[in-house]
């Protein structure tokens, strides 16, 4: 909301406040200042000046080359690209060492070859709100030389942020009796005072919807003139940027900023007999005084008459056809109370909102109902003439009171002939609750002086009665933010408290999380941190053909979970692996000229255990990619290997060194994933490792050799940190065989590894795959053959095992191994 | 013989001085000293030599050898010298770092891992909650009103099953105080999303770190102290940090926190931070009634949330917050 310096004056002294310490004043109060803008001139380097020529730049379509009478006793040269003036016109001329509004300084110059001793200003450059489009033309009794500042005024404006809770806070009144509250500045004249006199609307106003509209009155005004309003009326709208329209518009808008409630104006002559305030009938249509059209449903509220007619949307805009004209000699005044939530409804639902709909869907005081009535009447006869009626009343005020109050409470009565009752909802304070709150910093007299300056009294002890603008005060806490809040927190000592706490689950997975991430980074991974929400296409993540995808179920379809209305289809379901982030950063990456494309994130994937109709869980993960070179090109690497998938099972090992990590490979294959396994620590599902597809990696532009794992951070966090005992040295030394089998291509090395272990050879103590030989040309070894090499270790722990019994042992298991494997030959 | 000795020992230690490399004066070693060497074959003569004459003859073979010996020895230090200097010679120690893979942690993890560091000390724990979250814990346990704009499902993400995206970690609160008694102490860093179009500084997926201190008789000077606190640790000592009145629906009263900072070449401008408040006394009676006991009923306590991705930005003069979710590594690299 914007707040005017200069208006706000009207009703609170705030003689020698300068604008950054009322800023500060209403920080401090809880109400945002986003932005302070000056408001007019204060040099007198900004003159009255005659333009006497005015010449066309040659080449430019727009700038003329002028000559200006300053009252300097000669003539200036300025060039200036404004198009609305003329030979002999006085404008505003600022002259160089000026510094205009926002700190623009005016110097001499050059434009286009010609110089330039000064700017001629639109009224926007001098910071007052614009009157013309281009120059500020000035009218002519004005003397050449006179500074401008002699006939403008300098104001502030402040664009501050009214918290949701605060709606008494958005108008000037509203804002000048806060100030006042907080500072004990001296209030002004209240211009709510006063009320119109009031009669029973009878006949003449029906509330079919007393829940949402319970209050509705109008005053009827005759003999009306419309006309443009007077300057100070136009000045105080032009300031907090509003375009003055005519009298009787401008003085409802005028009230709304001056009191916070919105009125609406009627041309009398458009409403049929009495006024209807009812709910909308299905599919009724519905025309804006912006010529837009609505449709409107049962829960929106309208103002209708005999016609049945929709005149305006309640609380949000008036219609075309019953808005004030010039034409207009009779009006209908509306002012009422309607239902916050209602109001907010309409207006979203219809994107449609308005200065009104802002106030009453925020909560507007029943109690300004009649204020903003009896100040807009007195205004429209001073500015516009007529004739008012007393003001129709139909309905009462809602109750603001909880029904066990209500006979105590104190009760505030407005209106000469139909009254209008509100009651003061009364608040108990314990001043212990304070005390608490406070570690008893705030002397009890101080704060009961802070909620008497804000407008509340004690009506019994303890009891304190909420002024009726304060719609937000229902309960003790709501007192003591009043009072914390004004005397300033900080004049409460700091105090610093620390109880003992037991570590939790999630301390010791916040730890393991930090210590992987660290050890990754080490080892040359950059941690990445993708978008949850993906792409559904992408979301099919190499996974569903791995037996223990994660969390440990291939993904069926319905698994991923949709937000009913995504942003973009690019961000439309949540992520089930951590994948599809994890390739775009590469992707990205290698665009960039990467060639070492390692990364990894730890974060959350998530899926619904039953195509959609399970539960949806959440499952934090470990995802590692690694394509592109092993490590950087350089002067002394000129051929850095290509990553292949042992370097990522390295990786693997390397985050759980105490344990067997076994890879085993998927049985179906899919097409995300041109190669997929399960990942097994111990024999138990651990998580996944893929060779991204290659059609996918020609898709993203990736090298041919993409790498991926997935792991189950909270399974990882149980092995590794799985406590344990150190093992014995061995006291006896161990003997080393090599052998050399010659096997089908097809023959895996867990297939081998599977084979000696089911040999059972006793004395074996470890088995190392030593080297792999391929020869594709066919010329030492057919094509479709590999030699592999394997060291064998045998150790007795008892003894020194023999060279005989090495060999025994060795044999034995060579010749397990031929019955195992298929095709085998040794070398 | 005497002259026998003179002259194989004259010739060895020219022998010795002329060996030009190592090998040479092992060659000349075994020449004089080895089985077949000059010296020992003078040394068989001994046998013929007559018995009144070894002791003479004798210390004169002796000398020799040592003599023989203390050259080769000095002769060795010389090369062995030479050999090493020429050894290191051609290395060139100004050449480029070779190639090891770089690596590093992302920037939000380095400041939610700070906070999270300075947090524990003082006392709180880690807390989580699910992210798909169901209205109750995100809206209404936190007092939040039925009509209020955050529900609206073009400001927050909605699952068809009716359950959303947290819109706030303080979610949390509500998830914790549910199932432990108080006191409780936690702190809780997550992801909450809302339904914003993502721009230089918006992202509808963001980062954020909860706070909530539950017991009898916290107060408003326990809130200062603790931020204050965690902030000045934050961000330097001699940070100034003010707090100014605000309005959340599930703390009153409520602030917002703003830390004064300086930009280099800039004048120092007060910074919002974080939102903080004491609890809302509504929120334990919401949590007392949907447990049906009354485990917080006279309680008081503090909660308080920060998003990461400012503090990120605050920290490193990070001016698009679309920087964090790109993963550019020209960007990553510069937080190794």
């Amino acid at each position: 909301m914007n707040i005017s310096k200069n208006w706000l004056a009207s009703y609170i002294d705030l003689d020698g406040l300068d604008p950054a310490e009322m800023a500060d004043m209403l920080t401090f109060a809880g109400v945002e200042v986003e932005a302070m803008h000056e408001r007019g001139v204060n040099t007198d380097l900004v003159v009255v000046a005659q333009v006497v020529q005015k010449t066309p730049v040659e080449g430019s379509d727009h700038l003329n080359v002028c000559l200006v009478d300053a009252g300097e006793g000669s003539l200036r040269q300025i060039v200036c690209g404004a198009q609305n003036y003329k030979v002999g016109d006085k404008v505003p001329c600022a002259l160089p060492g000026a510094v205009l509004p926002g700190g623009w300084q005016i110097k001499e110059g050059k434009m286009m070859g010609h110089a330039s001793c000064g700017m001629l200003c639109a009224a926007s450059e001098l910071g007052l709100p614009d009157k013309e489009h281009g120059l500020w033309i000035l009218p002519q009794e004005y003397e050449v030389g006179t500074p401008v500042r002699q006939f403008t005024r300098t104001d502030t404006l402040f664009e501050l942020e009214i918290t949701p809770n605060r709606p008494d806070l958005l108008s000037h009144w509203g804002m000048a009796r806060e100030l006042a509250g907080i500072t004990g500045r001296s209030l002004k004249a209240d211009p709510g005072d006063i009320l119109p006199p009031t009669q029973a609307a009878g006949d003449s106003i029906r509330l079919s919807s007393p829940e949402i509209c319970p209050l509705y009155t109008a005053t009827r005004i005759s003999g009306v003139k419309i006309a443009p309003s007077p300057t100070w009326l136009a000045e105080r709208l032009i300031a907090i940027g509003l375009h003055p329209i005519n009298n009787v518009v401008d003085i409802t808008n005028y009230c709304l900023f001056e009191l916070g409630h919105p009125l609406h104006a009627f041309d009398a002559s458009r409403v049929q007999g009495a006024l209807h305030i009812r709910c909308a009938h299905p599919t009724e249509h519905f025309t804006s005084l912006m010529d837009e059209n609505y449709v409107l449903q049962e829960s929106d509220l309208v103002i209708s008459d005999a016609s049945d007619r929709v005149l305006a949307l309640a609380g949000v805009m008036g219609g075309k056809d019953s808005g004030v004209t010039e034409q207009t000699t009779d009006i209908l005044l509306e002012s009422a109370w309607f239902l916050p939530s209602s109001v907010r409804q309409t207006s979203r639902r219809l994107g449609l909102g308005s200065d009104s709909s802002y106030r009453f869907e925020r909560g507007a005081a029943a109690w300004n109902v009649l204020r903003a009535a009896g100040r807009a009447v007195q205004l429209i006869l001073e500015c516009a003439g007529g004739k008012a009626e007393p003001t129709a009343v139909a309905g009462q005020a809602p109750c603001t009171v909880p029904e066990r109050q209500a006979a105590q409470a104190t009760v505030l009565e407005q209106g000469s002939g139909a009254k209008v009752f509100c009651a003061l909802p009364q608040v108990q304070l314990d001043w212990k609750e304070l005390d608490v709150m406070t570690n008893g910093a705030i002397p009890h007299m101080e704060a009961a002086r802070i909620l008497r300056n804000l407008g509340l009294k004690e009506a019994v002890p303890g009891g304190w009665d909420c002024p009726p603008w304060r719609l937000d005060l229902k309960r003790s806490c709501d007192l003591l933010e009043e009072v914390v809040r004004v005397y300033g927190i900080g004049n409460i000592p700091s105090t610093r408290t620390a109880i003992y706490v037991p570590e939790t689950p999630q301390d010791r997975a916040h730890d393991f999380r930090c210590e992987l991430s660290r050890h990754l980074a080490g080892a040359g991974f950059w941690e990445v941190q993708t978008f949850k929400l993906i792409a559904e296409q992408s979301a099919d993540p190499l996974i569903a053909s791995v037996q223990y995808a994660l969390p440990m179920k291939p993904l069926q379809e319905g698994d991923t979970i949709r937000v009913a209305l995504p942003l973009s289809e690019d961000h439309a379901v949540l992520r089930p692996s951590l994948a599809p982030g994890l390739l775009a950063v590469a992707a990205r990456n290698l665009n960039q000229g990467m060639e070492v494309l390692h990364f990894f994130e730890c974060g959350r994937v998530f899926r619904n255990t039953g195509g959609g109709k399970g539960k949806d869980i959440e499952v934090e993960v470990l995802g590692i990619l690694m394509a592109g070179k092993l490590s950087p090109t350089c002067w002394d690497s000129l051929k850095p290997r290509a990553v292949e998938p042992q370097h990522l099972v390295a990786v693997l090992e390397s985050l759980l060194p105490k344990h067997t990590v076994s890879i085993t490979p998927a049985k179906l294959a899919r097409d995300a994933a041109a190669l997929s396994a399960d990942i097994l620590v111990n024999g138990q599902a651990c998580g996944f490792m893929a060779r991204v597809a290659l059609s996918a990696c020609r898709a993203l532009d990736l090298p041919q050799n993409c790498y991926y794992a997935e792991l189950d951070l909270r399974k990882l966090q149980q092995l590794a940190t799985a406590p344990f005992k150190v093992k014995d040295l061995a006291l006896y030394p161990a003997s080393g065989r090599d052998a050399t089998l010659e096997l089908p291509a097809s023959v895996r090395h867990a297939d081998v590894l599977k084979a000696v272990e089911s040999a059972k050879q006793k004395l074996l103590e470890s088995c190392r795959l030593k080297e792999v030989y391929s020869d594709p040309t066919g010329e030492k070894l057919a094509a479709d053959r590999k030699a592999v090499t394997y060291s064998f270790l045998y150790r007795k722990p008892s003894a020194t095992l023999t060279a005989a019994e090495v060999d025994a042992a060795h044999g034995e298991l060579l010749k397990a191994l031929a019955a195992k494997l298929p095709e085998v030959r040794y070398r | 013989m005497k002259e026998q000795i003179a002259r194989v020992q004259a010739e060895a230690l020219e022998q010795i001085a002329a060996a030009g490399c190592i090998k040479e004066l092992e060659n000349a070693r075994v020449a004089i000293l080895g089985k077949k060497g000059s010296l020992t074959q003078v040394q068989q003569g001994m046998k013929d030599v007559p018995k009144e004459d070894k002791p003479a003859v004798g210390a004169l073979l002796n000398a020799a050898r040592s003599a023989i010996s203390a050259a080769l020895e000095t002769r060795m230090q010389e090369l062995q010298k030479q050999a090493d200097a020429a050894a290191v010679a051609g290395v060139d120690m100004t050449l480029p770092g070779g190639s090891l893979p770089a690596g590093g942690l992302h920037p939000i993890s380095i400041v939610r891992e700070e906070a999270v560091r300075i947090l524990r000390r003082m006392g709180f724990t880690l807390a989580d909650g699910p992210e798909i979250e169901d209205e109750w814990h995100c809206f209404d346990a936190l007092n939040t009103p039925p009509d209020h704009p955050a529900r609206n499902e073009k400001d927050t993400f909605y699952f068809d099953s009716g359950k959303l995206l947290r819109t706030q970690t303080s979610t949390v609160q509500a998830r914790v105080m549910e199932r432990q008694a108080p006191p409780v102490r936690i702190i809780c860093p997550g992801s909450a999303f809302r339904r914003d179009a993502i721009d230089a500084t918006h992202l509808s997926a963001f980062n954020q770190i909860e706070g909530l201190y539950v017991d009898h008789e916290v107060s408003v000077g326990d809130l200062k102290g603790t931020l204050e606190y965690f902030l000045k640790a934050l961000f330097g000592d001699d940070t100034a940090v003010r707090f100014r009145p605000h309005f959340f629906p599930f703390t009153e009263p409520s602030f917002e926190i703003d830390v004064l900072l300086q930009a280099t070449g800039q004048e120092p401008r007060w910074i919002e931070i974080a939102g903080c408040g004491m609890v809302n006394p509504a929120v334990f009676e919401n949590i007392d009634r949907e447990t049906g006991k009354s485990l917080y009923a006279g309680c008081t306590g503090f909660a308080f949330g920060i998003g990461l991705e400012r503090l990120a930005m605050i920290r490193w003069g990070i001016r698009d917050i679309r920087l964090l979710i790109e993963n550019d590594v020209r960007f990553l690299a510069q937080f190794q």
